[in-house]
């Protein structure tokens, strides 16, 4: 399988294989109920983790606190649905929406903070959000948690499936092609350089709020389609170490890039599905897994599919040249 | 008062856990969230000793404490020497993968029931003017102290802490004075493992024994190291402190649920005001 | 067209520039030398509103500058090259002179997300236009290298490259040549004197290669310990004693640490 990607080595058939490989899964599982719901945990993943790799990878602001995000979606859903009565196609957005506004809030004062600091205010509020959604029991059902009202757009549980999977798709698509324009760009060049980025005329504090408030965006969205899919959302559905694990989907598999979040989160939504009957290996062999790649792998796991355009024999030589240049340079 | 008081003896704790963190940070520039659960495996290989083996309070802390020297080191050397130069990043979530290795091992050895674990001195509170004070209290705030006042003085005045400094400033150019500083980072990590598992050994009376009894002290000590600076190991204590006294007034006056929140409240309107915490040092502007 | 009055920077008690006052023509190549630790650089971050000087005034076109961000800065037309190059180094060639056009893009999320035929076009234009600015220094077939694959002088070319993109009025080179080769300083050269013939650019320039600076510059500025020193044509700069005991009392120093 790798080998062949490997020599697939493009984007595009890589991504048609896989949206095939979407459409006919619920027929290949029979239409199990858990394996289609193991899927679509797998697409909260994918789409949390793109958003936190816009975050960290492409923006080099560090978020330990990702899951929090998740909580406030899966929550806006359930108290619009339930308790406003919201339909569904309101909803869903909204929940997006609303995470936006609270990642506004926190991306607000993270500007001014760098790497560690930064790290442990995003941990703060990945800490406070369960703890928040236990206190506020008039508004979220406390200890209880909230029952989501399944909207009535689906017939059945199929169709629903096939929605979010399209939208997960959509999302994947809408990132890629912010990361590739002029934000993008802004973004990166703020993680490899502030001085030049101000220098530029890319103003710091907006672009960093504007990543804030992007990545809350679909990390609201994912915690909405969590909501409506399980139909209940309780305080323990996404605590710290999802966190955790989110951050570690991206270092896996890869910073910076949209394959690697994707084989990231496909990973580490699988391996709880195979070492969950025995109690307490799951941690174990996630961390082992974490440890080796980044030990092995420090570029992630996308490093080891050719994802990127192979070097032409003519810019190897051009390397060269380069490289035979710049020595001379330093011996004049 | 009363409050201040138990505020006092958890700040000392997650004093010396953030003692812990700085101290690796400062040295080898590594935040080390498995902190807190090497702290929590030496806890438990304490009370193998104490209960297992029978051994008394005391020959059970030090040999638990030379396990803690040697688990630091091992860690080190097997894991965190091969990501010394990774983007610091990696470098957490290397951290991160230990931390959830640890916790699932010590689940799987030692299970998951909560255990009482025994003080280090028994007795019945004493009374300081108008606060109750235990034995055991008593003690932590002691060592908390002494074992501030040992690692100040031995990063300021000794040769050892002089090697600290330089490797943390200048790898290369430390290497290049002759400090092995590989030797140093290792030795750093014995060191920090040696005092989350003297924090472990205390909380553990306190809260229980268990595989989750760090992760809220961890998080703490973060905070405590955050207001502390992260690289002020006077500031790691006083940060800690100030947060167990802060956190207890908001268990007692709002609501102990919410403590975390108001910690976490309190930190970002600090780093708002001032992003490199209150014992760091000026923040430099990159030379261009 | 930029004017520093009486212009004094302050780190703690350390004056770094002192009671400076300059004037750059409009069109020319204005160059500022001296010897290390004299303050140029200061001077370029407080262009570029890095540093805020503790009195005095920076006009450009009249207009007051340390009222702007640093970000706004190349907005009122002001771009900057660095010292030690400071490029996105994960970023190839072409990406990097991209972001130069920063400040010249529309930047709708909305649009930018769906992809739309607007945001398509403005792409392929501004590609258009970073290919003519590679082709101006030559780097054409380096486009998609990655910039830290790059030796020092070609990244010195990119960095300059990324300032030329937003079309400034003033270009700020700060150490153009240092650490190139003569083959490469030759070559920085021409590109100094057409960025002012053919483009119609304002140049100020920081350097320490006496050749170059005597070669391209209209008018210099001398600096010594944050204070003007001496000022006028290469000629005249070339004759002054005190430039000369400047540099010799440095080379004098030199040699009796050797």
């Amino acid at each position: 399988m790798i080998l062949m990607l490997k020599q697939l080595g493009n984007k595009r058939i890589a991504l048609g294989i896989l949206i095939v490989c979407m459409l006919f899964y619920p027929f290949s599982v029979g239409y199990s109920s858990y394996f289609l719901t193991l899927f679509v945990i797998t697409c909260i993943y994918v789409i949390t983790s793109l958003s936190l790799n816009l975050l960290v990878g492409y923006g080099g602001q560090i978020s330990v606190g990702q899951a929090g995000f998740l909580s406030v979606g899966s929550y806006s859903v359930a108290i619009l649905s339930t308790k406003l009565g919201l339909p569904f196609l309101v909803v869903l957005p909204l929940a997006g929406i609303i995470t936006a506004l609270i990642g506004l809030l926190i991306g607000l004062p993270a500007v001014r903070l760098k790497g560690h600091f930064l790290a442990v205010a995003t941990l703060g509020f990945g800490l406070s959000v369960p703890q928040i959604a236990l206190k506020w029991d008039k508004l979220t059902g406390g200890f209880s948690g909230l029952s989501v009202t399944p909207s009535s757009l689906f017939a059945s549980e199929t169709q629903l499936f096939y929605f979010f999977v399209f939208l997960t798709v959509l999302i994947i698509w809408l990132i890629n092609n912010i990361v590739k324009s002029s934000i993008g760009r802004a973004f990166i060049a703020i993680r490899d350089s502030e001085v030049a980025a101000q220098a530029i005329g890319i103003n710091l504090s907006f672009y960093k709020t504007t990543m804030f408030v992007i990545s809350s965006f679909f990390t609201g969205i994912a915690g909405g389609i969590y909501g409506y899919w399980v139909g209940f959302v309780s305080p323990n559905d996404f605590v710290i170490t999802n966190s955790f694990l989110i951050l570690a989907m991206i270092v896996v598999g890869g910073l910076a890039s949209i394959p690697g979040s994707i084989i990231g989160a496909l990973l580490f939504s699988i391996i709880p599905h195979f070492t969950d009957s025995y109690v307490g290996i799951t941690n174990i062999v996630i961390g082992v897994a974490v440890v080796l790649i980044i030990l092995f792998k420090p570029k992630g796991m996308v490093s080891m599919f050719n994802f990127k355009r192979n070097k032409s024999e003519k810019t190897k030589k051009n390397e060269l040249l380069l490289k035979e240049e710049g020595n001379r340079g330093v011996n004049i | 008062m009363q409050i201040l008081m138990s505020g006092l003896i958890f700040g000392c704790i997650y004093g010396l856990t953030a003692l812990g963190l700085v101290l690796i940070y400062k040295t080898t520039d590594i935040v080390n969230f498995a902190q807190g659960e090497m702290a929590m495996v030496t806890t438990f290989v304490s009370f193998v000793f104490l209960s297992n083996f029978g051994f008394g309070y005391i020959p059970s802390l030090l040999l638990a404490l030379i396990f803690a020297a040697i688990f630091g080191i091992a860690i080190h050397q097997i894991v965190m020497k091969r990501v010394q130069s990774a983007p610091p990043l990696n470098q957490i979530v290397v951290t991160l993968g230990l931390f959830m290795i640890l916790n699932g091992m010590a689940g799987l050895i030692w299970g998951h029931k909560p255990t009482s674990y025994p003080q280090a001195v028994k007795g019945d509170s004493i009374k300081l003017g108008s606060v109750f004070i235990t034995p055991n209290e008593l003690f932590i705030l002691c060592i908390t102290f002494f074992l501030m006042l040992i690692f100040f003085l031995l990063f300021r005045f000794t040769r050892v802490g002089l090697a600290m400094r330089a490797s943390a400033q200048d790898i290369k150019a430390s290497q290049l004075m002759g400090i092995k500083v590989t030797s140093v980072f290792t030795a750093t990590w014995a060191v920090g493992a040696i005092l989350g598992g003297v924090a472990g050994i205390m909380t553990a009376p306190i809260t229980f024994l268990d595989t989750q009894m760090m992760f809220e002290v961890l998080i703490m000590a973060f905070a405590a190291a955050v207001i502390g600076g992260f690289v002020s190991l006077p500031g790691a204590v006083i940060g800690g402190l100030f947060i167990g006294v802060f956190e207890n007034l908001i268990a007692f006056y709002i609501s102990p649920e919410m403590k975390l929140v108001y910690t976490f409240l309190l930190i970002i309107l600090v780093l708002y005001i001032r992003p490199q915490g209150i014992f760091g040092g000026k923040q430099t502007l990159k030379k261009v | 067209m930029l004017t520093f009055n009486d212009v004094t920077v302050q780190f703690g008690g350390l004056t770094a520039v002192d009671n400076l006052s300059f004037e750059v023509p409009e069109g020319s190549i204005y160059s500022i030398i001296g010897p290390n630790g004299a303050g140029k650089t200061t001077v370029f971050n407080c262009i570029s509103r890095f540093y805020t000087p503790a009195k005095g005034s920076i006009k450009f076109c009249g207009d007051e500058i340390t009222k702007y961000k640093p970000h706004q800065i190349i907005n009122i037309g002001i771009a900057r090259s660095f010292q030690n190059v400071e490029l996105f180094s994960k970023m190839t060639v072409l990406e990097n002179l991209l972001t130069g056009l920063h400040p010249k893009l529309r930047k709708n999320i909305f649009a930018i997300s769906l992809n739309l035929p607007t945001v398509k076009r403005s792409e392929e234009d501004s590609r258009k236009k970073a290919f003519e600015v590679m082709e101006l220094l030559k780097i054409t077939h380096l486009a998609d290298e990655q910039v830290s694959n790059l030796s020092f002088g070609f990244q010195k070319m990119v960095d300059i490259g990324r300032a030329i993109m937003a079309d400034p009025k003033l270009i700020l080179l700060d150490e153009p040549v240092a650490g190139m080769n003569p083959i490469e300083t030759e070559k920085i050269s021409q590109l100094i004197l057409n960025l002012k013939n053919e483009m119609n650019y304002t140049v100020l320039l920081i350097e320490h290669d006496m050749s170059l600076v005597m070669k391209v510059s209209d008018a210099v500025t001398v600096m010594n310990f944050g204070k003007k020193i001496s000022e006028g044509t290469p000629k005249d700069i070339q004759n002054d004693p005190v430039v000369i005991e400047a540099y010799l009392g440095e080379v004098n120093l030199h040699a009796e640490v050797k």
